[in-house]
């Protein structure tokens, strides 16, 4: 019986994917038209961590918000629960939302910036000049001149007004500090508050994203229900989620971008009455949306603990052991960075759940935990997107973004409440007692879960590490020469023209991957005793 | 019109983010009104691999004209200088930098990584970083003291982590629109129009500052935040507190003392323990005092100010 020759493969090397935030270069093995194995690399190392060390303990409130530009007010939270787990303080209701309350508003800031300024740009790429939506999606999304690309940018940059209020400008305060918060807002920062999140619903959220109202949205609990929901209206069909789902469809991102189908998330916004003694091991109780290890396959649940944690640098450039957990790290960068596939070819670790291996992080992640059974009662249930992904058999690039979109409507209501529930005569600070010790913070980033963890020792920072949801997501090989999220969700991507692969952009962009905080996320200094992993 | 690439370095795109947060004019008017073509951003350009390549050869070799090459985040030599620890398009991001400098007319650098170094250039460097043209305070970074662009200005340089929006656009737009000869430069480079006020210029504690009442621990609504709480309004240049931030408040109005991002030794004292969010003394006088203010004439002021405060300035000043 005669064998078929094995198909030509073709190797390109894709670099830089632009549009996600940082140097990520991705190479992909393409066979028939379809990518058959993939490697991410992160590209560029700055050394956050061997900057912290030695440094005034409360260095990373200044510092960390600056390792992302996007993400900032979640690193200023991890950073400050840190130092409030160490240090044992007491942080009143006030400071617990007017934290939770910085980081949903630079989340609502996202959502639009990413979907219009980076995601549905891809939409209206020549290759889809066939598709029956692609003149209305050039009319839309074309970069600087869409309608909607246009209205979409500038209204993004309206929720973080919010944290101007708060901490004074966004990007980049360092408002949260252990104890609570810098700020003591008043009654005329309370109704521009309010105000302005009542013009990003009525302008945004409702009228171009929804076509509906939030109420009816809410309805939506299942596949079903969604699919009824498109149909309901004209205006729910025309609307840029109606658009989006049905010119995703007819250009097959249902079909590619799968991924691993294990997801973590830390949970993130700490219940104000629930929280205000921070420990570590008292973060999963507390959480409004709550923490979680979902795995599709198995179909099971459970909590997440900082302790499962391990970062594995057998591909990573770092001189260090190969596994260890965040708090045994020493971030020696390795010199020279040569890329070899075969041993180290990223600046990013390959992070693990101790028992569960590989997890994806980000917004498709926080909404499938939100979907299980686990938990407090109290704690945000939403089975929509599990549904769906049941539903449609798994994640999809189509899925991925849709999860993050989804995430609006609860940021939103969350954000109303926070704004009515402050009583401005209440405290906002407890000068807190410093003290050497252990400490962990960690959070939801809107593209997923992100922690730091830091050892204050003599008066100053001994060691600080930070693991990124993009260091979750673009990490290369682990030891047993697994494939990292991404690199996994390549595989099986169609790439329609080798010279424009935009394909392999739509499922970098789907995680919304920042390289930049992948980056800073893991840094320098070199140990001659760890050289033995050289030939790894 | 004008062409304008974008690029970072070691950059944690907080200058992009900030831009992207312009009002007047916002980033998408820069295009449509004011004619100002983006050839690339890595936010915001169409271009994957191998076109975005082609762009850049093509403005190297002059086949492209260049009028406004940006850079944001610092330019990392490490290791050894070699640059491999920011690769970008195939080559050391290093590499780009000095080839597109050359063929530009105007070099901007947006942000503290860009103009001096900022964070990652914070000892112990680990990541090698200077600034296009300075090193912290020294002047010479990664082009050279001697670097000047096609148009004979140095690199243009827009401080702050971040930079404010309307400080980056209103040189676009004097670029694109022919009016360079109204930027002024100070010794630093900075356009003159943004950097010659002080962060305090404006500030809503002007008054507790001029009686010198303090804030004495975060979370309060009264008192200046200079004798405490380390801020460094009264010894940074730039506009915050007259251009607003995010249209609504500004750093130290809202409680957080400045930092002093936009001058070349931020983050001060390196972020030594003890140096964060507390007012450095010497035998209970600040150590670093208003430009130019000597030590009597602060004592001497600091005595008059206090007997003659009236009873209300102690008292809280932001209330519900």
């Amino acid at each position: 019986m005669a064998i078929a020759p094995a198909p030509p493969t073709q190797t390109i090397d894709i670099s830089p994917v632009g549009r996600v935030e940082g140097d990520l270069d991705v190479r992909v093995d393409i066979a028939n038209g379809v990518v058959v194995d993939a490697w991410t690399q992160a590209e560029l190392f700055r050394g956050f961590e061997v900057i912290l060390r030695g440094k005034d303990p409360q260095a990373g409130l200044v510092v960390t918000p600056r390792a992302c530009g996007i993400c900032g007010a979640s690193h200023l939270t991890c950073a400050a629960w840190a130092l409030d787990t160490a240090w044992g303080t007491t942080v009143p209701r006030n400071a617990i939302m007017a934290r939770n309350l910085g980081q949903i508003v630079e989340s609502l800031q996202s959502i639009p910036r990413h979907h219009y300024g980076l995601f549905m740009i891809d939409a209206t790429n020549k290759n889809y000049a066939k598709s029956p939506f692609y003149a209305e999606a050039v009319r839309r999304y074309a970069p600087f001149t869409g309608a909607h690309y246009e209205v979409g940018i500038s209204m993004s940059g309206r929720p973080v007004e919010i944290y101007a209020l708060l901490g004074g400008q966004w990007p980049h305060s360092s408002f949260m500090v252990p104890g609570g918060v810098m700020c003591a807002p008043t009654l005329s920062d309370m109704t521009r508050a309010t105000a302005i999140l009542e013009y990003f619903r009525k302008n945004w959220i409702e009228s171009m994203w929804l076509g509906c109202t939030l109420e009816r949205f809410e309805q939506v609990k299942t596949y079903d229900d969604f699919m009824a929901w498109l149909d309901e209206k004209p205006e729910h069909r025309d609307s840029d989620l109606g658009f989006y789902w049905r010119m995703g469809l007819d250009i097959k991102l249902d079909t590619y971008g799968k991924g691993i189908g294990k997801y973590i998330t830390w949970g993130y916004l700490p219940h104000e009455d629930k929280y205000q003694h921070p420990t570590i091991d008292g973060r999963n109780a507390a959480l409004i949306m709550k923490s979680g290890v979902f795995d599709g396959a198995a179909n099971s649940f459970k909590l997440m603990e900082q302790g499962f944690t391990r970062e594995d640098m057998k591909h990573a450039w770092y001189d260090e052991e190969a596994i260890v957990h965040p708090y045994d790290r020493t971030t020696a960068p390795r010199q020279k960075n040569d890329i070899d596939f075969e041993k180290k070819y990223s600046w990013s670790t390959a992070v693990l759940h101790e028992q569960n291996g590989r997890l994806e992080a980000g917004p498709l992640a926080r909404q499938l935990v939100a979907g299980g059974p686990h938990g407090e009662s109290w704690q945000w249930k939403d089975p929509l997107v599990l549904d769906m992904y049941r539903s449609m058999g798994g994640a999809s690039v189509l899925l991925r973004h849709f999860a993050r979109m989804h995430e609006v409507i609860k940021l939103y209501r969350e954000a109303e409440r926070n704004v009515r529930e402050f009583k401005l005569n209440d405290p906002w600070y407890v000068k807190p007692v410093e003290k050497d010790g252990r400490g962990w913070g960690a959070t939801e980033a809107i593209r997923g879960a992100l922690a730091h963890w830091i050892e204050i020792k003599d008066g100053k920072i001994k060691n600080y590490q930070i693991v990124a949801p993009t260091t979750w997501n673009v990490g290369p090989r682990s030891s047993i020469e697994d494939r990292g999220p991404m690199e996994e969700a390549l595989i099986g991507t169609p790439i329609a023209n080798l010279h424009d692969p935009v394909e392999v952009g739509h499922v970098a962009r789907s995680y919304d991957s920042c390289l930049v905080c992948t980056v800073h996320a893991h840094d320098a200094k070199t140990g001659a005793e760890l050289a033995r992993f050289r030939t790894a | 019109m004008a062409s304008l690439l974008w690029l970072q370095g070691g950059a944690c795109s907080g200058n992009t983010m900030s831009f992207l947060n312009a009002e007047e004019p916002s980033a998408v008017d820069l295009v449509t009104d004011f004619g100002i073509n983006i050839l690339w951003h890595p936010s915001l350009g169409m271009q994957l691999g191998d076109e975005l390549k082609a762009l850049l050869n093509d403005l190297v070799s002059g086949a492209k004209p260049l009028d406004i090459f940006v850079f944001e985040g610092t330019v990392v030599n490490a290791p050894g200088g070699t640059g491999e620890w920011n690769r970008f398009a195939g080559k050391p991001m290093k590499d780009w930098v000095r080839l597109l400098s050359g063929v530009a007319q105007f070099v901007v650098a947006i942000g503290d990584c860009a103009t001096w170094g900022g964070i990652p250039a914070m000892a112990p460097n680990p990541s090698e970083s200077s600034g296009l043209q300075f090193l912290k305070k020294a002047k010479g970074g990664f082009l050279g003291g001697g670097f000047t662009a096609k148009s004979g200005l140095p690199v243009i340089n827009i401080p702050g982590c971040p930079a404010h929006p309307d400080w980056v656009t209103q040189v676009l737009v004097a670029v694109a629109s022919g009016r360079t000869a109204d930027i002024g430069l100070d010794e630093l480079q900075r356009p003159k129009t943004s950097f010659t006020s002080f962060t305090q210029t404006g500030c809503t504690r002007n008054l507790q500052f001029a009686y010198k009442v303090s804030t004495t621990e975060f979370g309060q609504r009264k008192g200046c935040l200079f004798y405490d709480l380390g801020c460094r309004g009264p010894m940074t240049h730039s506009p915050c507190n007259r251009i607003l931030w995010n249209r609504q408040s500004s750093k130290t109005r809202s409680g957080m003392p400045c930092l002093g991002c936009t001058e070349p030794e931020f983050p001060f004292y390196d972020l030594a323990p003890g140096t964060v969010f507390k007012t450095q003394t010497v035998m209970g006088v600040p150590r670093d005092m208003p430009e130019d203010t000597s030590k009597p004439n602060y004592i001497r002021l600091t005595a008059v100010a206090k007997a003659s405060a009236p009873q209300w300035v102690e008292n809280d000043m932001f209330v519900v």
